[in-house]
């Protein structure tokens, strides 16, 4: 075989759209492993179990009960999936060394985190939130609590991807920092006072789905706009923050 | 009007480059300049060849010292980074691609609007099947290493740095890549390439970089940088009809330092083995020395002029 070390004529343009679609569909099926699926859809099987249970021991207010689900959804299943999914986008690179390959692109490195944020956010919406929205509408189909859950969902899956991509930007064991966060910073410390509150994404949610719903929820003190905007205003820079730590992070 | 010639810039430029990870020196105050052509870069494990690769990429920025390439910061300039390419030495690829759809990404990465065209192309240059749909995770080691150097020429790069590219290829691939290295150098691409194979490295060509502990210990034609070791004398084996009449002659006329005589074996002459601080030298004298004594000159060669000499050399210091 002949070949010459001259490419045939590339032809050479630059479209950021292009390489954040090629970028998005590479880490969308590095973070589909068949193992992380399956643990994942295993849980959300156990929460959609538990909206069985809620039903059959109803209480005399379905739409307590329909809050309480989402809540606990909420404040676990969502966080904890998210983790998993968001932590490996890019941090599974940065470990195992191929990162090297997206990072010496003519390429922003804005785009890497962008890529794998909407990749953790296209897995995490029908893996886990789908089931959490089908479990709320067993206990109780109404559609405040609908719209609720579903504003609720996406707004925590959207911050906590953020979050979770630059954690596995930012720190070299990023599951169980991601759950150090989860489990003590928001599951206590953001319990303990109007400050801490302010630093925990669980407070917006709750928030939203108090303005929404009406039911009222223990530290859901945001209006409406502010549950909705804050953790994703805020997640759009803690993004901005993992484009800038990627930039100066050594590549192996 | 007197032409003045033109000098190339160069397209690597190291100055004072320091790196060090911890109480570690990784990379101490290195400072050389590259042009087009194949560059070896050699030195033992732990010298700190992957750390140095790693800053010209940009990819590790140094704590001490500046390295441009093509004029500009790697870490910095998006633009330059487009026209380098890198065959990093570890294996890790993205799993969840086959070796046509990794080049490709490689390609569109690059802002190639023909990516297909050009992967294949790249996939074909070094003898894979761009038809080939299994991933990479399945592929051997040697395999790997193509699909590696494949996506590292789709951008036509200026500049390639390729750390350990030959290992794991069967002799046949290790052929094939060596005479690749060598056409991109000569096309006017600044290549350079680790390796610890020295027979390897010499093939490559003559021009090398020589790391030690951290620090650059020459770099240059090794065969020059043989020459200016006059720490270290030159062996030289000369064979004869008359080896002991030489080899008295040589001792007393072209600055031996030692003689050392060797038998006749089946087939070839006896001769001896002498050692000498002026190389050139000898080599002017010898044929001169010969006459004087009446012998015929059968063989002169040089025993520790080849790289691996050189090598060993170096880094003993």
């Amino acid at each position: 075989m002949t070949t010459t070390t001259q490419p045939p004529s590339p032809v050479r343009g630059s479209a950021l759209d292009r390489t954040l679609r090629a970028e998005y569909r590479l880490i969308l099926r590095s973070i589909c492993t068949p193992g992380r699926l399956a643990a994942l859809i295993i849980l959300s099987a156990i929460s959609l179990l538990t909206a069985f249970a809620t039903k059959a021991g109803s209480s005399l207010d379905p739409l307590q009960d329909g809050v309480g689900y989402v809540n606990a959804n909420v404040a676990t299943l969502i966080p904890v999936a998210v983790l998993v999914l968001g932590a490996a986008s890019l941090g599974d690179m940065l470990e195992d060394g191929s990162m090297v390959y997206l990072w010496l692109r003519p390429v922003p490195h804005w785009v890497h985190l962008l890529a794998a944020w909407m990749a953790t956010v296209t897995v995490a919406v029908p893996v886990v939130l789908v089931p959490v929205i089908a479990g709320t509408l067993v206990i109780h189909p109404d559609s405040t609590l609908l719209l609720s859950v579903v504003v609720a969902g996406l707004v925590a899956i959207g911050a906590y991807s953020a979050l979770f991509v630059t954690g596995g930007v930012r720190f070299k064991r990023a599951l169980p920092w991601g759950l150090v966060y989860i489990l003590i910073w928001e599951g206590f410390v953001a319990s303990a006072g109007q400050t801490a509150t302010k630093l925990a994404v669980r407070s917006y949610v709750r928030s939203i789905l108090e303005q929404i719903t009406g039911v009222e929820l223990k530290l859901a003190n945001f209006s409406l706009a502010s549950g909705i905007l804050v953790p994703l205003l805020v997640g759009a820079l803690i993004l901005a923050y993992g484009a800038r730590r990627l930039s100066r992070s050594d590549i192996a | 009007m007197s032409a003045t010639p033109i000098t190339p810039a160069p397209m690597i430029e190291v100055e004072n480059a320091s790196k060090w990870f911890g109480d570690v020196v990784a990379v101490s105050d290195v400072s050389f300049s590259l042009g087009p052509g194949v560059t070896a870069l050699l030195g033992p494990n732990g010298a700190g060849k992957s750390t140095l690769l790693r800053m010209l990429c940009g990819l590790t920025p140094p704590d001490r010292g500046t390295v441009r390439i093509l004029g500009a910061d790697p870490r910095k300039d998006i633009a330059v980074r487009g026209r380098i390419s890198i065959v990093p030495q570890q294996e890790a690829m993205f799993e969840a691609l086959g070796a046509f759809e990794f080049v490709r990404l490689a390609a569109v990465l690059n802002g190639i609007f023909n990516p297909d065209e050009i992967a294949r192309w790249a996939l074909q240059v070094v003898e894979l099947d761009p038809d080939e749909k299994r991933s990479t995770t399945t592929y051997s080691k040697g395999m790997k290493q193509r699909v590696k150097v494949a996506q590292a020429l789709v951008n036509d790069p200026a500049v390639m740095v390729l750390d350990e590219p030959l290992t794991g290829l069967d002799p046949r691939q290790r052929n094939h890549l060596i005479e690749l290295f060598g056409r991109l150098g000569d096309e006017g691409r600044c290549v350079i390439v680790s390796s610890h194979v020295l027979d390897e490295v010499e093939r490559f060509g003559s021009r090398v970089l020589v790391v030690a502990q951290g620090r650059l210990a020459a770099t240059g034609d090794f065969r020059a940088i043989r020459d200016l070791m006059d720490d270290r004398p030159h062996r030289i084996r000369v064979r004869t009809d008359k080896p002991r009449e030489l080899a008295t002659e040589v001792m007393a006329s072209v600055g031996a330092l030692a003689v050392r005589l060797e038998p006749p074996s089946t087939g070839r002459p006896g001769g001896f083995v002498v050692d000498t601080n002026d190389a050139s030298l000898f080599r002017t004298t010898i044929a001169t020395a010969s006459q004087r004594v009446g012998a015929s000159l059968v063989e002169v060669t040089p025993l520790d002029d080849d790289l691996d000499s050189v090598f060993r050399y170096l880094v003993q210091r």
